[in-house]
């Protein structure tokens, strides 16, 4: 047993608030929705208020915060640990996480009125800050499962006839993405004895070329792409966050899809490092990342519907940050992170936006032919949706000009010419949707005949967040110094991280004395 | 013993892949248990030839590793869950589509 001091402690609160919550919403709040999404909220924002103080105590100590739960030492026992990249991620999580539960509080679908909605997404959100907090892998597959679950059945109820199909797709292939995540753990554990993260990295350190471990590396890899929806596992995004209820899409489209990419970091700047293991992931992912964009942009302007249109674009937007990661230099690694940053904030509010102009239509549906001019009932909303679709498309003064410009510019840098080539004509292609979508919807008049609800879904959490994409636009300092200290972090520290999860040798000898009988 | 406890795993899990991709509905259920449940095989052969007696017992003789069957525990109760989430959807595909049939629950594709 060891004692942990109260800054250990905080690691642990970003998970815990909205468990808490979610066990609060299901079972003390369930019969008064009022309640229910107060509660909800509450715990989601003392949730974001402890990643917060999370990252600040990691900026300002600047060594990551490790608590072991129960007080078992990290190496037998499972470590949250926020490091640096966790805690970014973490936080980047929670503040669209926010956003997606203050938006479901005043959504109007009737999926949203049902008193299990709540507590599925703050499940969701526990599931996902856990998975950038751990250090251990089957623990990592535990809390991906109950984003996985908590996010089938969101999508199960929600009020499009096609969820539960959708659902049934995705619940298949994400199973099929745990069951290469367990047998990498199998894997794994077969060959080092371990399953701890840091420790895993110190060993395959030692002995880089052990025949199991190629399998391992393949099937973790495997298991991210599916889950962030890489091109070749991309084909159940589409429909799936199609069909979600719009707060839990916005959330799943934007924050969800960066569980793979945090894992893709982690493999190449933790786990495998050795040259040619590094080479071999990296080359997948440019690869991997350039066809997603060319094949995210043509899909989403080829497409009928609005937030299938989004769900595309998520496609090739997490095209740019896979091939930064896959550059894998200092200031690519940077950009990969104000772009994740960046589109998270841009997404989950156009994704709002788009589903609060649909929640005004007569049937409940975001296709082009059925919204065709129903935003001229919310200029309000059109004015966000077009300083959002700027920051998708990457023009200033937002902040997806920053994120382009990063990844771009560390392309110049790392010399990679063809890759570039291919980003820069996606820049267009998104340009060219976003236009598209904002004529049809907020430009034409209503057809005849088309009679809107004189209500739908309110717009403050998709106004906080365009605010939040026009302050990082204009003003991108913090941002950017962030990504640069964590890619300095990932690339440069990582035997600090390992020291400071399963502390330095002899300790662990020491721990191991104190333990056995 | 460990080419046997090999072949079964993958005669498992060619027999699962085989059935989920089946078009009735059930048998895919099915093969997706079986699925998870070779990969549970896997993961308890992980640790099963390290040690003799089982752990935390006061028997003589080297202690098997206790790990990889906390790890199955919690991956049967995760795939139990799964599996009944499953059923509950394929219940909603019989009364809204009124067909067992993969390929007839297809309103997605129009």
């Amino acid at each position: 047993m060891i004692v942990q001091t109260w800054s250990q402690h905080v690691v642990a609160l970003p998970v815990a608030f909205p468990l808490a919550g979610c066990a609060l919403t299901a079972l003390v709040f369930r019969r008064n929705r009022r309640w229910q999404g107060l509660t909800a909220v509450a715990f989601m924002a003392l949730g974001l208020i402890s990643s917060t103080l999370l990252l600040g105590d990691v900026l300002i100590s600047g060594e990551p915060r490790v608590f072991h739960l129960g007080g078992w030492p990290a190496p037998f026992g499972i470590a949250l640990a926020g490091d640096l990249l966790g805690a970014t991620m973490a936080f980047m999580c929670q503040i669209v996480l926010l956003g997606g539960v203050v938006y479901g509080v005043g959504c109007r679908d009737k999926c949203a009125q049902f008193p299990t909605f709540f507590p599925f997404f703050l499940a969701l959100a526990a599931g996902l800050t856990g998975s950038m907090l751990t250090t251990d892998i089957f623990n990592l597959f535990v809390f991906a499962e109950v984003v996985v679950i908590a996010g089938t059945v969101l999508t199960a109820i929600s009020d499009d006839r096609k969820g539960t199909e959708a659902a049934f797709k995705y619940f298949y292939i994400s199973q099929f993405a745990a069951m290469a995540l367990l047998v990498a753990c199998g894997t794994l554990y077969a060959a080092y004895g371990t399953l701890n993260m840091a420790d895993l990295a110190r060993l395959i350190e030692q002995t880089p070329y052990h025949p199991l471990l190629p399998f391992a590396m393949v099937l973790l890899l495997v298991s991210f792409m599916i889950k962030s929806a890489v091109m070749p596992f991309h084909f159940w995004q589409p429909d799936f966050h199609t069909a979600a209820p719009t707060p839990v899409h916005a959330v799943l489209s934007s924050v969800v899809v960066k569980l793979g990419i945090y894992g893709f970091m982690r493999m190449t700047t933790l786990l495998f490092i050795e040259p040619e293991a590094k080479a071999l992931i990296e080359n997948t992912l440019i690869v991997c990342g350039c066809a997603g964009v060319i094949f995210g942009g043509l899909g989403a302007a080829g497409t009928y519907d609005a937030k299938r249109m989004l769900a595309y674009s998520t496609l090739g937007q997490l095209g740019f940050i896979l091939v930064a990661v896959g550059w894998g230099t200092p200031l690519a690694m940077a950009a990969a992170i104000i772009f994740a940053f960046n589109h998270s904030l841009a997404k989950a509010a156009m994704l709002m936006l788009a589903g609060a102009v649909a929640s005004r239509a007569p049937v409940k549906t975001a296709a082009f032919d059925r919204i065709v001019g129903l935003g001229r009932l919310r200029p309000v909303a059109g004015i966000l949706f077009l300083f959002g679709g700027m920051a998708l498309a990457g023009l200033p003064p937002t902040n997806g000009f920053i994120s382009k410009l990063a990844v771009l510019q560390s392309g110049v840098e790392a010399g990679q010419w063809l890759p570039l080539a291919v980003l820069a004509a996606a820049s267009i292609i998104t340009l060219v949707y976003v236009a598209r979508a904002f004529q049809t919807i907020w430009l034409k008049p209503i057809p005849e005949g088309v009679e809107p609800k004189p209500y739908g879904d309110q717009l403050l959490a998709p106004f906080a967040l365009v605010a939040g994409c026009l302050a990082l636009g204009l003003y991108a300092q913090p941002l950017v110094e962030l990504a640069i200290l964590n890619s300095q972090w990932m690339l440069e520290s990582r035997q600090e991280y390992i020291d400071a999860v399963i502390g330095t040798m002899s300790e662990a000898q020491d721990r191991i004395q104190e333990l056995s009988p | 013993m460990e080419v046997l406890t090999a072949l079964s795993v993958g005669i498992m899990m060619a027999v699962g892949v085989y059935q989920i991709l089946r078009r009735n509905l059930i048998r895919s259920a099915i093969g997706l248990m079986l699925v998870a449940n070779a990969v549970n095989l896997f993961v308890i052969y992980c640790g099963a030839y390290r040690g003799d007696v089982p752990a935390y017992v006061d028997v003589a003789g080297a202690r098997s590793d206790p790990l990889p069957q906390a790890l199955v525990l919690t991956a049967i109760v995760i795939g139990m869950g799964g599996f009944a989430f499953v059923l509950a959807m394929i219940y909603v595909f019989c009364v809204r589509y009124g067909t067992g049939d993969m390929d007839k629950v297809d309103r997605l594709k129009h």
